[in-house]
């Protein structure tokens, strides 16, 4: 038997949020597998709210109940986040998987949460009492862990409509070509205007944690793309002097290894 | 081709497509109605250690706790030996080992109870360490020739080492078993498992009731691949003793993680091989083979037999010797997975002929090409070739198929930029049937026709259908030589209490042995046929008179009657970014006679193939240093999705053998074998060749081709 809620709309989903300890379900994808005995869960995917991908002129916003296969049948939804998203373990995962469960499952080898980061992304948060949006980067503190409070939900990923069409790269390693967790990943976005290097992003699966090289990027900045081409290694190695890889089902040195030379090929390959 | 190879629609098919086949857990009920107990295993935390106390917590009414204590015969379960204990001694072996059972009408409960038992163990310094084991089950030593004058007088001496891991069959349901006490005293044994005789013997041995006091069904069985030969045996003895001292049915079902932690796998194995070559020719083998056997004996020695006879591969080598010993560790007993030893000791001359030839500075195909056996030949255990090697042939329509010796040529040269390709092949064989003389002294084959008044004919025999598909190929070949339709003609799932013992459902033997005792079975039908009336035939084994005896003692004589025969060839391109290896192209012909079904037999061809990529690139388990297995799920023992299929072509090459029904030869395992040899061939070949890195083991992920990489002077 599995108990719970099922609210037709967020306000009163906020209100049993702030009144009880059940659990958010997205699409189950993760929740299932953890298979917790006698919870009681709150189910999400009846409140419609949760379920829109729109268009405010700034930012691209996709509800926190909206799954990776709506996502993808989707137009707004930006090339390299869809890129992201096809690699994701399988249809069926697909089909049930969403944004807000990839983000409150707090993996550190979460795929749409990777190209959100790359793409400067945020995430709005709500609860009875308010909301807060905050970048993705902030949103997670470590593995297992999230700035995320009993009476919040996550209601929608926002993404800088800017960033949306920019030029992007991006690989996803996994230990095989379907249903596997990223071993490494990475997803870059960048912005290079006559030459020049406007705007850059790097991202990474494989150091534990999300985070942005905002000195390292910045470096980059104004200079040209022929010159950081020339100096690739020099300038993947600014970023991966900052970068500390896990070791788990593969070793740091794989992580460090394969992200360097990815790195390098996008420095390579940008303009 | 010929009209019995023409494919038809599976017998159990619409059963299996619709999901009305019933599994071991399905039971509701039993099929008399009775409730049935949940049974669950209490196993060890520790690779060794004394138990000195099991405390359990306050059992309710109808809660039951079962161990050695309650077995009301023998607590060694009879496989091979007799090492295995139905539950642990004074002393657990590996991790995993069962102590005792819960046993009760709901789960929930059963696994409360289960979280509340203690167990206080005296930790023994445990053996992990395949290298250095001294302790061996099995120590075998054979060969021929003058080995120690081969060596004096070559021109060269090579020696090198292989490393093959841990391969899990996962199958399609876990293991899974139940027992009925009957209302006349007879204990009741049925589920998911290959052997329904194995089961017989040891249950009957453990209950101590003598072969009529237990019978055994095989339930619908989704797969197998040796991974349900010897474990129902343990596993039927359990909840048969459970059964016994309850009074009522007992059932136990594995859960995935229990299963890939704690039942029997691939041997993983360490091979150290010399060559001598003299005038460009290999003249002598040394190979010195060790399989990790695990905690007991289990099917060690047939698995190492078989592995051993293959060493020298399909070459000519004029002088061998050979030793090989199943070293006891305290970790999960291994048993069988298609392929049976062999895989291992074809990885490792496989690579090694590679490597000579290399260094020799000849093309691997050519070189091995100027050592295949033929025909007439003496094998490792000086017995014959006796039909042709197609093998030349073979080689021929594989490189029809891939350009293999272009491209062998062309990727061989330096290669430079993030993408770089590499093409491998192999050829090995598979001994037809079961290894020396067990056929005729062990297990002496018994198949059985009836005939009903209605004129239908049920098959008798003990083989299980495990998805390879002898419901449908048992009934296929009596309905040709009878002339009826194959409505008329069924194969049951068999029950030891009807059919007789026709061996076990192993080794490919069933359609090459079996099959040929039910075709000559019906052609003696036909002849005394009789409508209206019962009728029966029986068949029984009978060596073919060209065998030369074998000898196990001194592994001397034909292992095996016939061979079946593969060559398979590889082409990956390999990301140096990322370790990626893509496989670009699998390309197989196998021999294996005569095809009864043709699309049965391509789909083992494929699917074994598909195995055997598996084997060498992502299925990758292990132990640690307590000797806990850490990949017990499939997040982290990965096998390949249907996404990880290549590009795969399975062509047949028919040579017939005249013992087998209309020239089949055995055709199970053979896929498996030669895969990993041509895909590691072609990933060294793609990273430069073996003079800057020289591979040996297998799996070989991704993670190890970037560190490979990393190893490379700037
Ligand atoms: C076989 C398999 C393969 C997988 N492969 C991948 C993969 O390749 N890449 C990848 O990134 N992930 C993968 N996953 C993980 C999973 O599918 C994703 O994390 C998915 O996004 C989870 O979404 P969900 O809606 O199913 O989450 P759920 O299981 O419903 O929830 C997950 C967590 O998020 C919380 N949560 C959900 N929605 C909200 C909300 N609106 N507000 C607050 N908290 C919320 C839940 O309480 C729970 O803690 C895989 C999972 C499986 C089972």
């Amino acid at each position: 038997m599995v108990n719970g809620y099922k609210p037709g709309s967020l306000q009163e989903a906020l209100d049993i949020r702030s009144r009880t300890d059940a659990i958010p379900y997205a699409g189950g994808t993760d929740l299932m597998v953890r298979n917790q005995k006698g919870a009681v869960y709150l189910f999400l995917n009846d409140i419609e709210a949760l379920k829109q991908i729109t268009d405010d002129g700034d930012m691209i916003r996709i509800g926190a109940a909206v799954t990776f296969t709506r996502a993808l049948e989707n137009d707004l939804v930006p090339p390299l986040m869809k890129e992201a998203l096809s690699q994701i373990a399988a249809p069926a995962i697909r089909n049930a998987g969403t944004f807000g469960g990839n983000l409150g499952n707090a993996s550190d080898k979460a795929d749409s949460v990777l190209a959100a980061l790359a793409l400067d992304g945020r995430v709005r948060l709500a609860s009875a009492g308010g909301e807060r949006t905050v970048r993705i980067e902030d949103f997670f503190v470590k593995r297992g862990e999230t700035i995320l409070r009993d009476d919040e939900l996550i209601v929608e990923v926002l993404l800088p409509k800017s960033r949306c069409s920019l030029p992007f790269y991006y690989q996803k390693l996994g230990g095989r070509n379907a249903l596997a967790i990223s071993r490494v990943a990475f997803a870059g976005v960048y912005d290079v205007q006559d030459g020049v290097i406007r705007s850059i992003s790097v991202a990474v699966i494989g150091e534990g944690k999300f985070t942005r090289y905002r000195e390292a990027e910045a470096a980059l900045i104004g200079r040209t793309a022929e010159e950081v081409k020339e100096n690739a290694a020099a300038c993947a190695d600014s970023f991966i002097r900052n970068m500390t890889f896990t070791r788990g089902r593969v070793s740091a040195e794989y992580r460090r290894t394969v992200v360097r030379n990815l790195l390098t090929d996008y420095l390579t390959s940008l303009g | 081709m010929k009209e019995i190879s023409r494919s038809i629609k599976k017998k159990d098919h619409d059963n299996k497509i619709e999901g009305r086949s019933v599994y071991v857990d399905d039971y509701p009920l039993t099929a008399s109605g009775k409730r049935i107990l949940c049974g669950k295993l209490i196993h060890a935390a520790y690779a060794k250690a004394r138990v000195l106390s099991v405390t359990l917590p306050p059992l309710p009414e109808g809660y039951t706790y079962v161990d050695r204590n309650d077995v009301p015969g023998d607590n060694n379960v009879n496989i091979v030996l007799d090492d295995t204990p139905v539950f642990c001694r004074e002393t657990v072996e590996y991790i995993g080992e069962p102590i005792g059972m819960l046993v009760g009408p709901e789960e929930a409960v059963v696994d409360e109870l289960l979280a509340g038992v203690k167990v206080e163990y005296d930790q023994i310094e445990p053996m992990l360490d395949l290298r250095n084991g001294t302790e061996a089950f099995f120590d075998y030593h054979f060969g021929h020739g003058d080995v120690d004058r081969a060596f004096a007088e070559a021109d060269k001496v090579y020696e090198e080492e292989f490393l093959t891991g841990y391969q899990d069959q996962t199958y399609l349901e876990p293991q899974g078993m139940m027992a009925e006490p009957e209302e006349d005293g007879r204990m009741f044994v049925h589920g998911s498992l290959q052997c329904p005789y194995y089961v017989h013997g040891a249950v009957a041995r453990a209950l101590g009731t003598g072969p009529e006091g237990v019978h055994i069904l095989q339930d619908v069985t989704g797969g197998g691949f040796g991974g349900k030969e010897d474990f129902p045996s343990i596993l039927g003895c359990q909840v048969a003793v459970a059964a016994h001292k309850t009074g009522q049915p007992v059932r136990c079902v594995y859960n995935r993680r229990e299963d890939l932690e704690f039942t029997p796998k691939r041997h993983p194995s360490l091979c150290r091989y010399k060559l001598a070559v003299k005038d460009g020719r290999v003249t002598a083998l040394e190979a010195d083979v060790r399989f990790d056997a695990g905690a007991y004996s289990t099917l060690s020695a047939v698995v190492l037999q078989r592995g051993i006879i293959a060493a020298p591969g399909i070459y000519h080598i004029p002088n061998v010797r050979v030793t090989g010993k199943a070293i006891k560790t305290n970790t999960v007993p291994c048993g069988a997975y298609r392929g049976f030893g062999a895989p291992q000791t074809f990885f490792a001359i496989e690579m090694m002929m590679n490597h000579v030839a290399q260094d020799l500075g000849v093309d691997s195909i050519t070189f091995k090409q100027q050592h295949f056996a033929k025909q007439g030949d003496m094998t490792s255990t000086q017995g014959r070739y006796h039909f042709p090697v197609p093998i030349p042939a073979m080689l021929d329509e594989v490189d029809a198929l891939c350009a293999l010796r272009r491209k062998h040529q062309a990727y061989s040269l330096p290669q430079t930029g993030r993408f770089r390709r590499g093409i491998g092949f192999s050829a090995i064989f598979h001994g037809a049937g079961f290894t020396g003389s067990g056929e005729r002294d062990i297990i002496k084959a018994t198949a059985k026709l009836r005939k009903y008044a209605d004129g239908t004919v049920e098959v008798l025999a003990s083989n299980g259908d495990i998805g390879q598909g002898v419901r449908t190929t048992f009934p296929k070949i009596v309905s040709h030589e009878l002339n009826l339709p194959l409505e008329k003609v069924r194969y049951e799932h068999p029950d030891t209490a009807r059919v007789p013992d026709s061996g076990p459902t192993v080794a490919s033997r069933s359609l090459m042995t079996v099959g040929e005792l039910l075709r000559r079975a019906a052609i003696r039908l036909r002849d005394i046929w009789q409508d209206g009336v019962e009728q029966e035939v029986e068949e029984h084994y009978k060596e073919p008179d060209f065998v030369i005896p074998f000898y196990l003692d001194r592994f001397e004589g034909d292992a095996y009657p016939t061979y079946a025969w593969s060559v398979s060839a590889v082409e990956v391109e390999v990301d140096t970014y990322t370790g990626r290896v893509q496989i670009l192209g699998a390309y197989g012909s196998f021999d294996v006679g005569t095809p009864v079904d043709e699309n049965i037999v391509l789909g083992q061809m494929e699917g074994g193939f598909l195995q055997g990529l598996g084997y060498a690139s992502i299925e990758k388990m292990q132990y640690d240093e307590k000797g806990r297995i850490r990949n017990n799920s499939f997040t982290d023992y990965l096998v390949p999705t249907a996404m990880d299929v290549p590009k795969l072509i399975a062509r047949l090459h028919v040579e017939e053998y005249p013992d087998g029904p209309y020239g089949a030869k055995g055709a199970g395992e053979l896929p498996l074998v030669g895969p990993p040899p041509a895909y590691l061939e072609a990933v060294e070949m793609a990273l430069g060749g073996m003079k800057r890195h020289r591979l040996n083991r297998i799996p070989y992920s991704a993670e190890d081709v970037i560190l490979e990489l990393n190893k490379e002077v700037p």
